[in-house]
C-alpha cells in the first residue's frame, strides 16, 4: 500500500515537472496503478497544456531535414518564423537600433559604476515614453531544469497604461489592457470582453520596467556579481538585496542601462526568471491597442455598470439620497467626473491631480443598513471619532492579471472605509498615507488617525505563546513564494491557533471555532488584538504580531492569549 | 488544399512543409498533450508524428484533405504504439494498421464532456481529498506545499491523494 503511494505521488511529480515519467516507458506494476496514473492525466488534462519553449519550431524543421521528409528544393529556404503567430519576434533588429539611438542620445556619457547605477537606470528610464517587449516567465527546478510557463507581449507607457497578450501558456489568448479611461479584459476562448473601471487598477504586471528600477532604487543593497549576454544584449549582473524577502537578480542592459532579466532566489526548489527577449521604444502605445473594441462573437460583461451624470445632484436623484459632503475638490485636485452604479445605488466621485493627472481617488457613498465589519487584513484607524479600515496596498482579483506571480508586484492603491449616519464611505486612491490624511481633511474637515506601527501594544496577553524566530522567518519566506496565504490574515491565524487549542490532536473537517466568531479589536497593522465570540472556546483574546516583516506583506504570529474566564 | 499545394507537399518541399508545420502544429501538440500529460513526451511525440505524417503523405496516393485530423490520427497511433510496447502482452501495431485517412479522431466536445464528468466526480468527493488532488495535480504544488497549506504531515498527504485518486477512479468508471 506504502509502495503504491510513493508511486503514485512520483508519478505526479514528474507530470508536474512537465518531464516524461518514468512508468511511461514500462508496464505498470498492475492494472490498479495502470488505472491510478490514467486518472491522474485525466484531472490534469483540466489544466492548460505546458506549450513548448523557445526554438521547438526550427528544432522540428531541422529534425525533418535531417530525417528526410524535408527535401531542399529551389529557393525554399524560408523560415517557419514567417508563419508564426507572433511577428513582434522578428523584430529584434529594428530594437536594437532603436536601444543603441535612446543609449546614445540619452546615456553615452554616464558611468556605470555600482555607486550610480540605479540612478542610471532611473536617468535611462525617464527617456522612455513607452516601451514594448517580449516578456518570457520560466521557472527553474533544482537540477536546473528551465520550464517556460508563460510569454507576454507587453506594452506599457509612462502613463499606466498597459496593453499585455498572452502568446504563450496557460492564459495564451488573454488580452488584459487599460488605456487610462477604460480597464478590460478580452479571453479568447471564452469569447467574452470583460470591462472595468481603469481605477483603482491594482494590477501591476511583472516584470514592470519603471517598478523594477524602484524596487532597485529602495534595496537595502545592490552589487555587481558578473556579466551575461542576453538575446546577444550584453548586460551587467546585479544582486539586489530587497527591504523584505529574498535577494534577487537583474541582468542590466550595458547599453540602454535598463533591465532586461530579472531571476529570483531559490526557494522550495524553485526559481522564476523572467527575461525582455526583445524591447523596443515608442512614442505611444499603438492606438490600434488602446481602443476597446468588441470582436464579432464575443460577449461583453461590463463588471461595473454605471451612469455618468452632469451634478451631484442629478447622481443624488438616481441614488436616492444626497451625500452630505463638501462640493469643493481638495486642494491640489479637481472633480474629474461623477457617476452612479447604478445596481447598487453607489454614487462615485473622481477626482484627479491638477497638476499631472497622475495622483487619483474615488470616493464611493451609498446606504448602508448592515453593521461596521472591517477586512481581516486591514489596520485599523480612525476618521474623527469613527472606527475606519485602512488598507495600504490594495488587492483586488477582479480583473487582475493572472501569470504575475510572486512577482505581480505590490502597487500604491490604499484605501479607506467607514460608516457614518446610515452611509458608508469608501475611498480608495493612489496617494500617500500622508497625502491621503490631508485629502480626507480637505473634504470633510476630519483627522484621519493612523495608528502608529511599532508600538507597544496596550494590553499585554495574560499568556505568552512562545516561538522561533528562525522557523517565523522561513514560514515568511515560504509565505513570499506563494505557500500558506492564511498567515497573512491575523483573524484565520487567530482561528486555527484557538482551533488546535480546543483540538490538539488536529483538525478533523471544519474549524471547531467560526471564523465568524473572531472579531479585531485592534490592528495596528504591527500588533493585533482578536476576541473570540464562542462559548465552547477556552481563549478569549489572541494576540499577533507580525514578527519578521512589519508590512502588508508580513505573516501574523500568535504571540499571546488570554484564556476564557 | 489545393492539387499543387498538396504535390509539393509529397515532394517534400521545405516551404510547403514548413507553412504545413506553422499552421496546425499548436493543434497538434495540445492534442498529444491532452493525452500524456507532460511536455517531454509530448514534443517528442508532436516531433515523431510529423516524421512518419510527411513520410506516409508522400508514399501515399490518397490526398489528404483535413490536415489536423490526419495529423491527429497519426499521434494517436503513435501513442497506441508506445501504450501497447509497454504492456506486457501487447503486440506491435504499425502505422499502416489503421488507416489515418480514415480514422476517425475524437472530436473536441468529447474533451469537453470529458472534462465536465471529471468536474463532477470531483465535486463528489470529500472535501480532504478533493483539495489535496486540486492542490497536488491541477495547481501542480509539491507534497510538501500541500502538506504544508493543509497543515497535514506529507505521508497523509499521500494517503489522502491514494484514497481520492481510487474513489475517483470507481466514480469515472460508473459515470460513462
Amino acid at each position: 500500500m506504502r509502495k503504491k503511494e510513493k508511486i503514485l505521488s512520483e508519478y505526479i511529480d514528474s507530470l508536474n515537472a512537465e518531464i516524461k515519467p518514468a512508468r511511461h516507458g514500462k508496464p505498470a506494476e498492475s492494472a490498479e496503478l495502470e488505472e491510478l496514473m490514467d486518472t491522474v492525466r485525466k484531472v490534469r488534462s483540466l489544466r492548460e497544456p505546458a506549450m513548448p519553449g523557445d526554438g521547438f519550431e526550427s528544432r522540428v524543421i531541422s529534425g525533418l531535414s535531417k530525417t528526410g521528409p524535408i527535401h531542399k528544393k529551389g529557393a525554399s529556404s524560408k523560415s517557419s518564423a514567417k508563419y508564426a503567430r507572433n511577428r513582434v519576434w522578428q523584430k529584434s533588429l529594428a530594437a536594437v537600433a532603436t536601444i543603441a539611438l535612446i543609449a546614445v542620445l540619452a546615456y553615452f556619457i554616464l558611468p556605470f559604476g555600482n555607486s550610480n547605477i540605479v540612478h542610471a537606470m532611473e536617468r535611462s528610464f525617464d527617456a522612455v515614453k513607452a516601451y514594448h517587449g517580449i516578456l518570457e516567465i520560466a521557472t527553474i527546478d533544482g537540477q536546473g531544469q528551465e520550464t517556460i510557463q508563460m510569454v507576454l507581449d507587453v506594452w506599457a507607457d509612462k502613463e499606466g497604461r498597459y496593453h499585455v497578450a498572452h502568446i504563450e501558456g496557460t492564459y495564451d489568448g488573454l488580452i488584459t489592457a487599460n488605456n487610462g479611461r477604460t480597464k478590460w479584459q478580452k479571453r479568447a476562448e471564452e469569447k467574452s470582453l470583460n470591462v472595468f473601471p481603469a481605477f483603482p487598477d491594482p494590477y501591476r504586471f511583472a516584470f514592470e520596467l519603471g517598478k523594477e528600477i524602484e524596487l532597485a532604487a529602495n534595496a537595502i543593497e545592490i552589487r555587481e556579481v558578473g556579466e551575461d549576454t542576453i538575446a546577444g544584449r550584453q548586460t551587467t549582473v546585479l544582486e539586489v538585496t530587497p527591504q523584505g524577502g529574498l535577494s534577487y537578480r537583474i541582468w542590466v542592459d550595458k547599453e540602454t542601462k535598463l533591465p532586461l532579466r530579472k531571476q529570483s532566489g531559490m526557494f522550495n526548489a524553485i526559481q522564476y526568471r523572467m527575461t525582455y527577449k526583445d524591447v523596443e521604444f515608442a512614442d505611444a502605445i499603438p492606438d490600434e491597442l488602446m481602443s476597446l473594441s468588441v470582436p464579432d462573437g464575443f460577449t461583453v460583461v461590463d463588471e461595473n455598470p454605471m451612469q455618468l451624470v452632469s451634478s451631484i445632484e442629478e447622481a443624488g436623484a438616481i441614488a436616492g439620497f444626497l451625500p452630505a459632503i463638501s462640493l469643493e475638490a481638495p486642494e491640489g485636485f479637481e472633480i474629474e467626473r461623477i457617476a452612479v452604479e447604478t445596481e447598487t445605488k453607489t454614487i462615485k466621485m473622481y477626482f484627479i491631480s491638477s497638476s499631472d493627472g497622475y495622483e487619483k481617488a474615488v470616493l464611493s457613498l451609498r446606504r448602508t443598513n448592515s453593521g461596521f465589519e472591517p477586512d481581516a487584513m486591514a489596520v485599523l484607524g480612525k476618521i474623527g471619532d469613527v472606527d475606519t479600515e485602512i488598507i495600504l496596498n490594495v488587492q483586488d482579483d477582479l480583473g487582475t492579471i493572472p501569470g504575475g506571480g510572486v512577482y505581480g508586484g505590490s502597487n500604491d492603491i490604499c484605501s479607506v472605509r467607514w460608516q457614518h449616519d446610515a452611509y458608508e464611505y469608501k475611498l480608495v486612491a493612489n496617494i500617500s498615507p500622508e497625502g491621503l490624511t490631508v485629502f480626507i481633511k480637505d473634504l470633510f474637515g476630519k483627522e484621519l488617525t493612523i495608528p502608529a506601527a511599532y508600538e507597544e501594544p496596550q494590553e499585554g496577553p495574560m499568556i505568552k505563546v512562545p516561538y522561533d524566530i528562525e522557523v517565523e522567518k522561513n514560514t515568511q519566506k515560504s509565505v513570499d513564494s506563494g505557500s500558506s496565504p492564511w498567515r497573512l490574515d491575523p483573524v484565520y491565524v487567530a482561528q486555527v491557533f484557538v482551533s488546535l487549542e480546543m483540538s490538539p490532536g488536529g483538525i478533523e473537517g471544519d474549524y471547531p471555532i467560526d471564523y465568524d466568531d473572531l472579531s479585531i479589536l485592534s490592528n495596528d497593522g504591527v500588533n493585533a488584538i482578536i476576541e473570540v465570540n464562542d462559548p465552547e472556546s477556552p481563549i478569549s483574546r489572541v494576540y499577533l504580531e507580525r514578527l519578521v516583516r512589519q508590512d502588508d506583506t508580513g505573516i501574523w504570529t500568535v504571540v499571546g492569549y488570554d484564556p476564557a474566564p | 488544399m489545393e492539387e499543387k499545394e498538396f504535390a509539393k507537399l509529397q515532394e517534400g518541399d521545405r516551404e510547403s512543409v514548413e507553412k504545413l508545420f506553422a499552421s496546425t502544429w499548436k493543434d497538434i501538440y495540445r492534442f498529444i498533450y491532452y493525452k500524456v500529460q507532460n511536455r517531454e513526451e509530448a514534443e517528442d511525440i508532436t516531433q515523431e508524428t510529423y516524421v512518419r505524417a510527411l513520410d506516409h503523405i508522400r508514399r501515399s496516393d490518397k490526398k489528404i484533405e483535413k490536415h489536423v485530423d490526419f495529423l491527429k490520427t497519426v499521434s494517436l497511433n503513435i501513442l497506441r504504439d508506445r501504450w501497447r510496447k509497454r504492456s506486457r502482452r501487447g503486440t506491435m501495431v504499425g502505422i499502416e494498421s489503421i488507416d489515418p485517412t480514415e480514422t476517425a479522431v475524437e472530436d473536441s466536445s468529447d474533451i469537453v464532456s470529458q472534462r465536465e464528468l471529471i468536474r463532477n466526480a470531483l465535486d463528489r468527493l470529500s472535501e480532504e481529498q478533493r483539495k489535496v488532488i486540486e492542490l497536488r495535480i491541477i495547481k501542480g504544488y509539491s507534497t510538501a506545499e500541500t502538506a504544508k497549506i493543509m497543515n497535514k504531515k506529507e505521508g497523509t498527504i499521500r494517503v489522502l491523494q491514494y484514497r481520492g485518486l481510487k474513489a475517483l477512479a470507481e466514480l469515472l468508471k460508473n459515470s460513462v
